[in-house]
């Protein structure tokens, strides 16, 4: 997903670091430094579960398209995978695992193909579920 | 030369005498446009007024019109900050810009934290939905916005504004997005009958958006950036979006119950609310939204990380609208 976590933290600290003209401190960098608390916040939930809901969401996506395989001529095999656990890589797989899905999900939608359009919905709801971001209980101002 | 000299320098040239300007300060909020509060003295007399300034790249020419004359359409309508001037060239400021009075007085409500609008929710609400509902009952041709902006045919208006947003994310999306792909092919196969009449549409009318007393009453309408002529159902599908109410399930935008909400937006406009019209108009929404955090999420990283508005927009908000559109894909097909 983007924007990934390293460029949140590498963000908190450039918008911190660059403090701008007169007229951007008092409200304006007041309200810029309560955006990077909450994103700090947030980046420590990715931090938490990013990487297991990253696997998740591969594992998820693979047997969604090996399922399918033989049904929709799909070589699922050539798709990349990965053992390593950095961000980095499981983004790449996921990349790919995507757009094959979207692909796939195409193609079931031409074939009204219900029980399976059915699957793949659920298996986004999974997906999102996966990836929530938890807001703060923040009191109003 | 500093921005408060170059405001000083544009307005003593547009009013014909000296101008100072003072207390010149930038308002956290969208990211769209920069948004600055000063005071221009002029002839002994101060007028708080409002910069709505363009960042730096963006040349939206034609939104910033729509936007000057939205508020010129209803400014004296509803609660609306007066425009005052604008400059689609930029003029002193470079980039271009409007100048509008300040309305005093008001708070804009978070709709992130818990109960954003207090013991006045339910005030905050009956006036809110009311307000749309003045927006979207109100004919378009007599306004000044009809002057530039286009509109379109009853049938056409679904049509017109999937491709607008499906365009974006296919233009900004730097990662698979199978969700809302989902949606926008739905969108496409299942269209809403045509709105009854072609109204103004805010584009952005939503908890965040406006200013309120401490009283509960609404003060001003803001934010017209995206401001077009189409289905007015579109509006109240964004008002009722869950992403603007995290926190309280019994109402929608943290102000009201659906069924109230709705009852006072048809009032007010004179117009029905078709349910099966509003479900379309509500995946529509939260297409939108996943095409405008797409876009700052876009924005984050061409703009060096540096504006953390955009790193939430792009991050959160993308996340819950994603939740969203796969829960509604759900119900739109009867599953859980």
């Amino acid at each position: 997903m983007t924007p990934s976590l390293p460029d949140i933290l590498v963000g908190n600290f450039m918008c911190l670091a660059d403090p701008g003209p007169p007229e951007q401190q008092g409200e304006f960098m007041a309200g810029k430094v309560g955006l990077v608390a909450l994103l700090s916040l947030l980046a420590a939930q990715e931090t938490e579960r990013g990487a297991a809901a990253r696997a998740a969401e591969n594992a998820l996506i693979r047997a969604t398209l090996d399922e399918a395989a033989g049904t929709y001529g799909l070589d699922v095999a050539s798709l990349p995978s990965t053992e390593d656990l950095t961000f980095t890589a499981l983004d790449r797989v996921n990349a790919a695992l995507r757009k094959a899905l979207i692909g796939l999900h195409e193609a079931v939608e031409a074939r009204s193909d219900t029980a399976r359009h059915h699957a793949i919905l659920r298996l986004y709801a999974k997906m999102a579920e996966l990836r929530r971001l938890d807001l703060p209980p923040l009191p109003a101002r | 030369m500093s921005l408060a000299e170059r405001l000083e320098a544009y307005l003593t040239r547009i009013w014909g005498q000296p101008v100072t300007v003072a207390d010149l300060s930038r308002i956290p909020g969208g990211a769209s446009r920069e948004t600055y509060r000063f005071v221009a003295t002029v002839g002994g007399a101060a007028k708080p007024l409002i910069l709505r300034r363009d960042p730096p790249g963006s040349l939206i020419e034609t939104d910033r019109s729509l936007e000057y004359l939205a508020l010129e359409s209803f400014h004296d309508r509803l609660p609306a900050p007066r425009p005052v001037a604008m400059e689609a060239e930029g003029a002193e400021l470079e980039r271009p810009f409007f100048i509008m009075e300040r309305v005093e007085g008001g708070a804009v409500g978070s709709p992130f934290t818990v109960g954003p609008y207090g013991p006045h929710a339910r005030t905050v609400g009956e006036a809110f939905f009311e307000i749309l509902g003045r927006i979207a009952g109100a004919d378009p041709a007599g306004l000044p916005l009809a002057k530039v902006a286009e509109t379109p045919a009853p049938e056409n208006c679904w049509r017109i504004a999937v491709d607008h947003w499906a365009g974006v994310i296919e233009a900004d999306e730097q990662h698979p997005q199978p969700i809302v792909r989902a949606a926008i092919r739905r969108l496409r196969r299942h269209p809403p009958p045509p709105p009854g009449a072609v109204r103004v549409v805010h584009g952005d009318y939503r908890g965040g958006n406006f200013l309120h007393a401490p009283d509960g009453a609404i003060l001003a309408v803001l934010d017209w950036e995206m401001v077009h002529l189409g289905d007015p159902l579109e509006d109240l599908a964004w008002a009722i979006d869950p992403l603007w109410n995290p926190f309280d399930p019994g109402t929608v935008a943290g102000m009201i119950p659906r069924e109230e909400a709705l009852a006072i937006w048809s009032r007010a406009s004179g117009l029905p609310v078709d349910e099966d019209a509003l479900a379309w108009w509500s995946l529509f929404a939260a297409v939108k939204g996943q095409a405008i955090w797409t876009s700052a999420a876009k924005e984050y990283r061409d703009g060096g990380f540096k504006e953390p508005i955009l790193a939430v927009s792009g991050w959160y908000t993308a996340r819950r609208h994603d939740e969203i559109l796969a829960a509604a894909l759900l119900r739109l097909e009867g599953l859980q």
